[in-house]
């Protein structure tokens, strides 16, 4: 604890003498400007949890004496989305924001470089992936932190009993509390062992609900199974690689799978999901924990049947869907400093598990060393059912679109091109070459600038 | 000075000085500046004219949007436009003390908020929890996959805008119905004419003004409708029930190209007007002829 | 020839039972589904049917601060946007029915084709702009409830003011003529003599007015943030759903609570909307 204080404070010097030199007014405590901070957070659907951040945050306004005034943003109707656009175009509007997955690459100009905050972060919390590597660093400078709030992971989220029953699977043993996998179950736990389990609950009357919409859980669904295979649509270099062998390897594999999900997943939506899972209708979703959280309020009897684990093994690796938010500064902020201490206080370890505990388990931090908390393991019932939800070692964190650059894989993201593609070859009745051609002349118009 | 300021023209210009004032302010400056954001590049630092207009010719999307937004609104309107006609008939045909409470039910779903009012419709048509699916279940149909086959979400979002909007239209055709003089229809039936007959002679010439009016206004309102599409189907399944304001929705602000959302959004413009410079000539120039 | 009439008055009413039933079953579906508990709703029995009926989602709304300031935020924004949208409107259309002045046709054309130009292609100039007053004003527009107040009369003006120019357009040019030969001067015109007389066609342009304003989406999305700031039908959609976790039945007895306003305003003043609106555009 007292090591964090002192490597806050040996930063904080180092800020206010670097503002000071630039002539900024800082908020250091000892002189008279407090200054004001206005902060955008993300609105968490778990109720309490924001709670917590803003406790978090007034802690450090009362010591620090800054004025601060908190928002929370929802995602809904990418609501977020319209003030980050508005606000990098205006230049003018919170002093910090929470940014979805993309947005920091996408913005990376209109903001405040961090690499000093990261660099104390990494040096206290542990290594991040090479996903948050990718999303929050430009020209070699980190432009924002992730964010605890909201990152997640869309793993498996399935039923114990009808996986047992109808598909011969049991993921409380492949995946056992307060233990590592099962070496040689989670082996087989492959693509494969994931269309035969899907083909057999379907004949069952319970199929799996995989959502193969335009919304993220679909969109990452998508992902990891494309990476896992290989199937890059376009590369690092920002070459258009979808007319592969491997990108026709998992359109053929969708083709298989799409006979035995339910016909309207075209169509689903983020909560469409969940909605299937804790009716009872289907087997297994992909989703973070917010379908069990809900199930635990209406459907009791489902929700302690749910058990949450890892994503199937592809050719390439077990690739997980992982989400991430990130904390970011508008360049025109100003009040910089004060943001960069705020941001060290709410990413200490003793806030994120806080955080992590209100959100009951739901969401992800970035920093190896934070990946133990005691709430997965405590979470239930079923007791343990989030263990194996944060990253173990094995797993390798995905996004659809990685490793495109992020501009490029931005677009394909969100205009859902995985997802449609499967649609056109699928439901659409294309053959896969036409499909793969209508991707290849969508690829070429995201290369504008 | 007092007889400038007493005259006239400067009391008009008086008069309609807010006017100008918000329209100039809030709505031409705004709409100068997206037709300028839209000939910018995408980081929105170099001038590139028509580049994204061009652009937007390319793109098989785009075309499939121009077209969902015509048949959309097109077929909306004309739904609307029939069942308000009907329904004010229907209306005018029963004894006026009764007419009140008919009116108000069939009002109802024109006074809702369509924002809210989509969210049942939303839940309505859930791939779960469909109450229409349970319906058709029971009764030994098979459930319809309403938002997620192409032509079944593209019926969906048609149904909630006709749902929305027929209650205008028939408000507007029932007064209209009431102002055509009785004497031309007893006129008509003394000569011997049938129902179908008097429908087509003496009501719908009489009606051809409001008829005009009211389809035009619903066409610029249903072309550029964002809230029904946006809660109900987010343009899908792959872009499906896209229109114009839903796609440049996704391209500019989710796809962070605000020029290309920008140009877009504008492309809407030429579309309508032409479509109100015919109807509102038609309007005049039976105007002068009557 | 009564025995036609019969017949057409009875197949009127089978028809009108049918429509109202299409027109009526998305509302009575809310009502369903608000007196359901959450645990009802999740468990997909019986949709139509009530098996557990409670009043604890509208209890939960009615007594939640958040929504009732929605409900606050709505109604401070309609009214006073209703009296901006009179004022501007009436002597605007006055002036260009009666007044004929350099530009007047073309502003009257004008006015209309405003509504070609849609709120998605605005919204984002509009921030720049609001930035800019508020730099140099020092009035801060953005995420401030009354934001919408500036912007809504761009979206009641023009049509408020084309519906007073038909209903103005069919008062008869006498008695303006013989108020000006008495003396009177325009603005005596207006008050005393069009306002009383278009009376019906105001109350319609004000209710008219009334619900636009109360059913935006876009605007109030786009340009408030803070929940003490939003109104109704954005504060519905972003605080009762919430990443992917839909509470529908306080969604439903929210939109319940939330259309009830414009319902009742329209059970009271429908007479004088309906006579408003058809009498300026027929007889114009």
């Amino acid at each position: 604890m007292v090591t964090k204080k002192f490597t806050r404070r040996r930063f904080l010097k180092t800020a206010a003498a670097a503002s000071a030199a630039v002539g900024l007014t800082s908020y250091v405590r000892t002189s008279h400007a407090a200054g004001k901070l206005e902060l955008g957070f993300w609105d968490h659907w778990v109720p309490g949890a924001n709670d917590v951040l803003t406790k978090l945050c007034n802690e450090w306004a009362a010591k620090e004496k800054v004025e601060i005034k908190i928002d929370y943003i929802p995602s809904q109707g990418q609501k977020n989305l319209l003030t980050i656009a508005a606000e990098a175009q205006a230049k003018a509007g919170h002093d910090m924001l929470a940014l979805p997955t993309w947005w920091p690459a996408d913005k990376a100009k209109d903001l405040e470089p961090v690499d000093d905050v990261m660099k104390v972060l990494l040096a206290d919390n542990g290594a991040v992936s090479p996903l948050i590597e990718y999303l929050g660093r430009v020209d070699g400078r980190w432009i924002a932190i992730p964010a605890t709030p909201g990152s997640q992971i869309k793993g498996p989220c399935g039923r114990i009993d009808l996986l047992k029953q109808h598909a011969g699977l049991d993921v409380t043993k492949m995946y056992p509390v307060g233990a590592v996998p099962d070496n040689a179950l989670s082996e087989n736990w492959t693509w494969d062992a994931f269309l035969t389990a899907a083909e057999k609950c379907h004949k069952a009357g319970v199929p799996f609900g995989i959502g193969l919409g335009q919304t993220a859980d679909s969109v990452d669904s998508m992902g990891a199974l494309f990476s896992s295979f290989g199937a890059e649509l376009v590369d690092a270099k920002g070459n258009i690689t979808v007319k592969s062998d491997a990108v026709k390897q998992v359109l053929e594999y969708m083709k298989k799978l799409v006979p035995v999900l339910p016909p309207d997943v075209f169509a689903w939506d983020d909560a469409s999901n969940n909605k299937w899972l804790i009716s009872g209708k289907g087997a297994l979703i992909m989703n973070p924990p917010s379908a069990w959280a809900v199930a635990k309020r209406d459907n009791p009897k489902v929700a302690e049947q749910l058990w949450t684990f890892p994503a199937p093994r592809g050719p390439k690796g077990r690739f997980q869907p992982y989400l991430p938010y990130f904390w970011g500064i508008w360049k025109f902020s100003q009040n910089k400093a004060a943001a960069k201490s705020l941001m060290l206080h709410i990413s200490e370890r003793s806030a994120v598990e806080k955080m992590v505990a209100a959100s009951q388990g739901y969401d992800i931090p970035a920093f190896a060393k934070l990946n133990d908390f005691k709430t997965w393991a405590d979470e239930g019932p079923p007791k343990g059912t989030l263990y194996h939800y944060p990253p173990k070692p094995g797993q390798i964190l995905s996004i659809a679109g990685f490793p495109a650059p992020p501009k490029i894989a931005a677009q394909i993201y969100t205009q859902a091109i995985m997802t449609k593609l499967v649609a056109k070859c699928t439901q659409g009745g294309e053959s896969i070459d036409k499909a793969i051609g209508w991707a290849a002349s969508e690829l070429q118009g995201f290369m504008r600038v | 000075m007092k007889k400038f300021l007493r005259r006239k023209s400067t009391i008009a210009f008086a008069m309609a000085l807010p006017l100008i004032l918000i329209i100039a302010l809030l709505v031409l400056y705004p709409a100068l500046y997206s037709i300028h954001m839209a000939t910018l590049n995408k980081s929105m630092e170099h001038f590139v004219g028509l580049e994204n207009f061009a652009f937007l010719f390319t793109r098989e999307t785009f075309w499939m949007v121009v077209r969902q937004s015509v048949v959309f609104a097109v077929s909306a309107v004309v739904f609307k436009a029939v069942i308000g006609f009907c329904v004010a008939h229907f209306v005018h045909n029963i004894p006026v003390k009764g007419q009140r409470k008919w009116r108000g039910m069939l009002l109802v779903p024109w006074v809702i908020p369509p924002a809210m009012s989509t969210l049942v419709w939303l839940w309505l048509f859930d791939p779960s929890y469909s109450a229409f699916n349970w319906t058709f279940e029971h009764i030994g149909m098979a459930p319809v996959n309403w938002l997620g086959s192409p032509n079944w979400a593209r019926f969906a979002v048609i149904l909630v805008n006709v749902w929305v909007g027929a209650p205008f239209f028939m408000i507007m055709y029932l007064a209209a119905l009431k102002s055509v003089p009785e004497q031309l229809y007893e006129a008509a039936a003394i000569d011997g004419a049938n129902w179908w007959q008097k429908l087509w002679y003496i009501t719908l010439p009489m009606m051809r003004n409001i008829i005009a009016i009211t389809v035009l206004f619903s066409l610029i309102v249903t072309f550029a409708n964002f809230d029904i599409v946006r809660v109900l189907t987010s343009g899908g399944p792959v872009d499906q029930t896209h229109v114009f304001a839903t796609w440049a929705f996704k391209v500019g602000i989710e796809g962070s190209d605000l020029p290309l959302g920008a140009a877009v959004s504008l492309f809407m413009f030429p579309i309508l007007a032409v479509a109100a410079i015919f109807i509102l000539r038609d309007i005049s120039r039976r105007g002068t002829e009557n | 020839m009564k025995e036609d009439r019969r017949r057409a008055m009875i197949w009127s009413y089978v028809f009108l039972c049918i429509f109202v039933v299409f027109f009526l079953t998305p509302p009575a579906y809310m009502l369903i589904t608000s007196l359901k508990t959450n645990a009802e709703i999740s468990a997909a029995v019986a949709p139509w049917w009530i098996f557990a009926p409670t009043l604890d989602n509208y209890v939960e709304l009615l007594t939640s601060p958040t929504y009732l300031t929605f409900f606050r935020n709505s109604a401070l924004v309609s009214v006073l946007v209703v009296l901006i949208t009179m004022a501007v409107s009436i002597p605007a259309a006055f002036a260009l029915s009666r007044m004929k002045f350099w530009g007047s046709a073309t502003l009257a054309t004008g006015v209309f084709l405003t509504y070609l130009i849609p709120e998605t292609l605005l919204f984002i100039p509009l921030f720049k702009i609001f930035v800019f007053v508020h730099e140099t004003t020092g009035i801060q527009l953005i995420n401030r409830w009354w934001v919408l107040v500036v912007l809504y009369p761009t979206l009641t003006v023009p049509f408020a003011t084309w519906i007073m120019i038909g209903y103005f357009g069919s008062i008869p040019k006498e008695l303006d003529e013989a108020a000006l030969i008495d003396g009177a001067g325009y603005l005596q015109i207006l008050i005393k003599i069009f306002i009383p007389v278009a009376l019906p066609g105001i109350i319609a342009a004000t209710i008219f007015a009334f619900t636009v304003s109360w059913a935006q989406f876009l605007y109030p999305l786009a340009f408030t943030t803070s929940t003490d700031q939003l109104v109704l039908p954005v504060g519905i959609i972003t605080t009762l759903i919430k990443g992917d976790v839909f509470t529908w039945g306080q969604i439903m007895s929210g939109t319940l609570l939330g259309a009830a306003p414009p319902l009742v305003i329209y059970a009271f003043l429908m007479d004088y909307y309906i006579a408003g609106l058809t009498a300026g555009a027929t007889k114009g």
